[in-house]
């Protein structure tokens, strides 16, 4: 391909303001790693790299008393929060894509209400309703606010509804009960969907901080989000043990997401 | 639609025994739904006009007497403007730099997996590490972020400094999910439709400005109002990376609404201001609902 002179200085611009760009958004991410591996001389000298990787910072993070719960909380609350979410909008799906009810517009009419109001708006009343029930310092009380989403239940009932309904009928005409017909039948045939409101939840709720934040007080039961900004390295002038802690949580999810942008890519893109 | 009501009916003379069971699988989200929204909601909403206590019990009907007490409350003015301080800098800066990472990185080649993966990682990051991270990349005079720009301006400690960096936090936050969407958005895109436009002579900006851009424009309405809606509700970053300081300068409506409600025990502001938030989130989510229904 022959170029003129100004399209070649034009795809060279392009290509500087890439790289300038790329490297602005990497950067806080490269010094995260690099100072993991800092000691506090390296922090006093404002180094990008460390004159010699220090390891112990990590160690430090795992021997920190609470950080072992913090990871349990987190992992248990959003794993938990993802089962119990995916299970009340496949049921509710169902019930609003396949049966025919009295109030059935009124209802979904109602839940879709709910995308009108955002957590935060009801911040102080659900801590107070959660704090009656006694789920303060509980994964119930980490989860309950969020076991169930509009936006999400949409995502589902347009899946369910594009399947085909001759199925059902001819599932319930051998006398297969709903339950059997959703989990053998509905769901895998909706993969993408079901999925991609298990795994949102899973790291909506992995990565939550307010809420958790105000229904826990013991350390015990914070989760890590929370617990990560009460380590106290950072106050003990520990700034290499909390990178590395930042560190931990953060290179699970980017594996996590080098594996799964092709899909998640090809999800969005519409055909 | 009608041959499944009719099977419905069928099978519901059959078994009389399942007829409520589309309540029963209804019944977990009703519940839930009632419990931590609508119940919290219309609460929150009918306690603003009323005296409420320290403990939480109703004393009184106050008229719009909270209200007043709000809008003559320095602190929640002063957090009113910090916050439209926060969206004038925030959701166009927000937006044309995702808009700019997506539209360089819009065809796909050889090595693009690179550039994608590093403007997409950001979502791995979560919120509390991100800002631990630029409170210590943006601390004191001899910070990171100074040596490398060779400033020596004091950013998280700086009124204007701090704002500027709860800004580029903000951005960061946002930055990988939006480019996502832009990005899958420009490969959606129809390929016949830049074809025909490269037949008819178009070619850069133009073919970007003309074709590209307005093939993409609910997508990128959709991020400015997912900009807006963070903006207007920021209030987690500011816990962590500035308290609301110095002297107030980036206490923003939810941060003080949460110092507020959580730390102060105010009643007064805190019904009144959640009343006043989910106003305006109902009219926002309105109008962004009935301009996609129109198109």
């Amino acid at each position: 391909m022959i170029r003129r002179p100004l399209d070649q200085m034009k795809f060279v611009l392009r290509k500087v303001v890439l790289l300038l760009l790329a490297l602005i958004v990497a950067f806080p991410l490269f010094y995260m790693f690099s100072s993991s591996l800092f000691s506090a001389k390296d922090f006093n000298k404002v180094n990008l790299l460390p004159a010699k990787a220090v390891f112990s910072n990590y160690a430090k993070v795992f021997g920190h008393r609470y950080f072992g719960s913090y990871i349990i909380n987190s992992v248990g609350t959003s794993v938990l929060a993802s089962v119990i979410r995916t299970v009340v909008i496949v049921l509710a799906s169902f019930a609003l894509t396949h049966l025919s009810f009295k109030g059935r517009n009124l209802i979904f009419s109602a839940l879709m209400l709910t995308l009108f109001v955002p957590q935060e708006a009801v911040l102080y009343q659900n801590y107070r309703t959660i704090a009656s029930l006694g789920l303060l310092d509980t994964w119930a009380g980490i989860i309950a606010t969020s076991l169930f989403s509009a936006a999400q239940m949409i995502l589902v009932m347009g899946s369910f509804m594009a399947q085909d309904r001759s199925s059902y009928d001819a599932a319930r005409i051998d006398g297969a009960s709903d339950l059997r017909y959703i989990v053998s039948v509905l769901v895998p045939l909706s993969g993408p969907a079901v999925l991609t409101v298990s795994i949102q939840t899973l790291i909506t709720t992995f990565n939550s901080y307010l809420w958790p934040l105000l229904v826990t007080n013991k350390p015990k039961t914070r989760t890590i989000q929370t617990g990560i900004t009460m380590l106290g390295f950072a106050e003990s002038g520990d700034m290499g043990a909390q990178m590395a802690s930042l560190v931990l949580i953060t290179v699970p999810f980017m594996i996590v997401l080098a594996f799964t942008k092709k899909r998640i890519e090809n999800s969005l893109i519409r055909r | 639609m009608n041959d499944i009501c009719v099977f419905i009916k069928l099978s519901d003379v059959k078994l009389n025994l399942h007829r409520y069971r589309a309540y029963l699988y209804l019944a977990p989200a009703i519940v839930l739904a009632a419990l931590f929204c609508w119940y919290p909601a219309v609460k929150g909403f009918i306690e603003s006009f009323f005296t409420v206590s320290h403990s939480g019990t109703v004393q009184g009907f106050a008229g719009l007497s909270n209200y007043r007490t709000l809008f003559s409350d320095k602190a929640f003015l002063n957090s009113v403007s910090n916050t439209l301080r926060f969206i004038v800098l925030f959701v166009p800066a927000n937006t044309f730099l995702t808009l700019l990472a997506a539209s360089l990185t819009r065809r796909k080649s050889r090595f693009s997996f690179i550039p994608e993966y590093i403007f997409f990682v950001p979502v791995a990051v979560s919120l509390s590490a991100y800002s631990l991270l630029f409170r210590e990349l943006f601390r004191g005079k001899a910070s990171v972020i100074n040596r490398i720009l060779g400033t020596d301006f004091l950013w998280i400690n700086d009124k204007s400094g701090a704002m500027a960096t709860l800004v580029i936090l903000g951005i960061f936050l946002d930055f990988g999910l939006d480019y996502i969407l832009l990005m899958s958005a420009f490969r959606g895109i129809d390929k016949n439709i830049i074809e025909a436009a490269r037949m008819d002579g178009a070619g850069g900006w133009r073919l970007f400005f003309q074709v590209e851009l307005p093939q993409i424009r609910g997508t990128v309405l959709a991020t400015v109002f997912l900009a807006l809606k963070d903006a207007i509700l920021i209030s987690a970053p500011i816990i962590i990376l500035t308290e609301g300081g110095p002297y107030r300068s980036t206490e923003t409506i939810m941060f003080y609404y949460y110092t507020e409600a959580f730390r102060s025990g105010n009643r007064a502001v805190q019904n009144s201001m959640a009343a006043l938030v989910l106003t305006i989130a109902a009219v926002a989510f309105a109008i962004y609902s009935l301009r996609r229904k129109s198109r």
